[in-house]
């Protein structure tokens, strides 16, 4: 080992104990509650594949899977779209840009909660401004947080604001390539949508993947805060996220070893989201 | 290969190329002031100058990347000042050479082609003709990133090729590459410019270039034209103090007149190093600081009894030593005069 690495290896240390005692550990802890009947009053006693047994006959464990899926298969592409479009149009250099990026960025900062009681507010069906605006507009105002795709919908709009992260690398992305690329295209009579399709988006498609993958890993997790604040998980369980499910399970019902299960099959879900993802990126050539 | 394999004259209708009194100014700098300039169908001219002297900014403008604040901008002879850059029928060659990080060679080259909307059996023909003239046949499923400076040169020049367009402009396309390949490539060039007799402006900071390549040399100073000829006439007799320092490596002794080389007050006489010869009659005593000795010449640096300082070039294997005084005989009929205070060239 050279004194580079030593050093190196002292530094991260810090870091590994965390990992090790912090995410490490629990995580093998989970894995093996996922197999006892814990409530944290008793002491856990091994009770085999129950818990899976019951998880196989659970209606609000069904509800629960599908509403997440629900969630990632329309919260993944639009916040990818939105934080995309947004740092594609921004990052050219233009008069008051700054003030732009900075708005685009701010709601990332404000605290989950404090998004979700602002919607709160946005989505009230009558004097919230959404709807108002709706109205003005001549649009049909729908209850929002009262139906079953209202309340789908509402928990997405909020969670297409905190995009500032992926908006930030795909405006660093974006700055990165050569701007004489656009000229040569331009000399050869490349539009600019087909500049987009044929310079932009092959350059930035390693970088998409990989916001791709992270927002839907973020986008299986976060949905907690909104969905717990906004509807709790209804209407009809129409928000009851895996999060919230597992919340509930550990939490309001005591059953610390059944919540386990639930985790350990999000951890499954979302391995095999991303599985399938990178099968896409494969087959679909989105990488050179 | 038969004729029918090979981009001549005939498929390659050269234009020329006009710029009448352009100007661009950047809020209050001005990068170009009334440039105008004629380029004869099939000649190579070469835009010469140091940074910020407006040669790119006037290639640019050439070819519609950049829009001039006054001046018209000809095509074989239409006017393309308002026309979008891929309908002027230019091709540009860029100094960092702008190939498609994720395309290969061979889509770098089909490129435009294909946004064209080519007939792709067309396409895929001119691609690989132009890639057997560069000899880049055997790399074209490579990215540019897997192509050595030299190969990416060379795909850059194909891509323009495969346009097959009345006008190349090349932004110091060899600047990127090491001295040796500089060499080749710069042949190269000329080469395909006089197969090819395609109308060409070529911009270069670096004035062997210029001598080297261009049928004329155009001189760019802050923005203006100082001179416009063949290179030759340029270096025999340049227009002003400017172009006398700038064109010829090592450049032109300039001296106050009265000075060592001569002349009279109000002037600068100029001589070039090659046109002082050691002559132990000569009227010029040279105490030598430097001696460059580089092989098939050798260059002597130092200063005259009034302190001007003067380069002179003498053949290989020169037994001066620094500090060595040498008697210098001024070839009178290679001397030049300007004005000094305007730096005109004086008859």
């Amino acid at each position: 080992m050279t004194a580079t690495t030593r050093s190196a290896v002292r530094f991260l240390a810090p870091y590994a104990v965390g990992t090790l005692l912090l995410v490490a550990v629990p995580a093998l802890l989970t894995v093996g509650y996922a197999f006892t009947d814990h409530t944290g009053l008793s002491t856990p006693r091994f009770n085999g594949l129950a818990n899976l047994r019951r998880l196989a006959g659970d209606p609000f464990f069904r509800a629960s899977l599908r509403a997440s899926m629900v969630h990632v298969a329309m919260a993944v592409p639009l916040r990818l779209l939105a934080a995309s479009g947004l740092g594609l149009l921004l990052a050219a250099p233009r008069r008051g840009g700054r003030w732009y990026r900075a708005a685009v960025y701010l709601p990332t900062v404000i605290p989950d909660i404090a998004l979700a009681l602002l919607f709160l507010w946005v989505l009230n069906p009558l004097y919230g401004p959404l709807n108002q605006l709706l109205g003005a507009v001549g649009l049909p105002q729908p209850t929002w947080l009262a139906t079953t795709w209202g309340a789908r919908v509402g928990v997405v709009l909020m969670l297409l604001f905190p995009i500032g992260e992926a908006f930030l690398v795909v405006l660093a992305t974006r700055r990165q390539v050569n701007a004489r690329l656009y000229e040569a295209a331009a000399l050869d009579g490349c539009s600019p949508f087909g500049q987009l399709r044929r310079i932009t988006l092959p350059l930035l498609a390693p970088v998409l993947v990989l916001l791709a993958v992270r927002d839907l890993v973020l986008t299986l997790q976060v949905n907690f805060v909104p969905a717990y604040i906004l509807t709790d998980g209804g209407p009809g369980n129409a928000t009851l996220y895996l999060p919230l499910y597992i919340y509930d399970q550990a939490f309001e019902f005591l059953g610390f070893g059944y919540a386990a299960t639930i985790t350990v099959v999000l951890l499954a879900v979302t391995v095999a989201f991303i599985g399938l993802q990178l099968a896409l990126v494969r087959r679909w050539r989105v990488l050179r | 290969m038969t004729d029918a394999d090979t981009v001549t004259d005939a498929d390659t209708p050269s234009a020329r190329v006009a710029l009448e009194g352009l100007g661009k100014r950047y809020g209050d700098v001005v990068a170009l002031d009334d440039l105008t300039l004629t380029v004869e169908p099939g000649e190579l001219v070469v835009l010469v100058g140091p940074s910020g002297s407006g040669k790119s900014t006037a290639l640019r403008i050439l070819a519609g990347l950049e829009e001039a604040t006054s001046g018209r901008v000809l095509v074989a002879g239409r006017d393309v000042t308002r026309v979008a850059p891929h309908r002027r029928d230019v091709a540009m060659v860029f100094q960092d050479y702008a190939l498609y990080p994720h395309l290969t060679a061979r889509d770098n080259l089909a490129f435009g082609p294909r946004v064209r909307r080519e007939p792709a059996a067309a396409v895929t023909a001119r691609v690989e003709r132009v890639a057997v003239q560069l000899g880049l046949d055997g790399l074209l499923d490579r990215y540019p990133d897997q192509l050595s400076g030299g190969q990416q040169q060379r795909v850059a020049l194909a891509r323009a090729m495969v346009r097959e367009p009345a006008v190349f402009l090349m932004d110091e396309p060899l600047s990127n590459l090491d001295a040796q390949l500089r060499l080749a490539a710069r042949a190269e060039i000329v080469e395909l410019h006089r197969r090819l007799g395609t109308t060409t402006v070529y911009v270069t900071h670096d004035q062997a270039e210029a001598m080297t390549m261009g049928d004329r040399v155009a001189v760019l100073a802050d923005g203006r034209l100082q001179q416009v000829g063949p290179p030759q006439a340029v270096y025999d007799a340049p227009a002003n103090r400017f172009v006398a320092g700038f064109i010829g490596s090592p450049p032109m002794n300039l001296v106050a007149g009265g000075g060592a080389l001569g002349g009279e007050p109000g002037t600068v006489v100029g001589v070039r190093p090659e046109d002082l010869h050691p002559d132990p009659t000569g009227a010029v005593a040279l105490t030598v600081t430097v001696v460059e000795a580089l092989g098939s010449e050798t260059v002597l640096a130092g200063h005259s009894g009034d302190g001007s300082r003067l380069t002179v070039r003498t053949g290989p294997r020169s037994p001066c030593r620094p500090g060595d005084v040498v008697r210098l005989a001024v070839d009178s009929a290679r001397r030049h005069r300007f004005d000094a205070a305007t730096g005109r060239r004086l008859p």
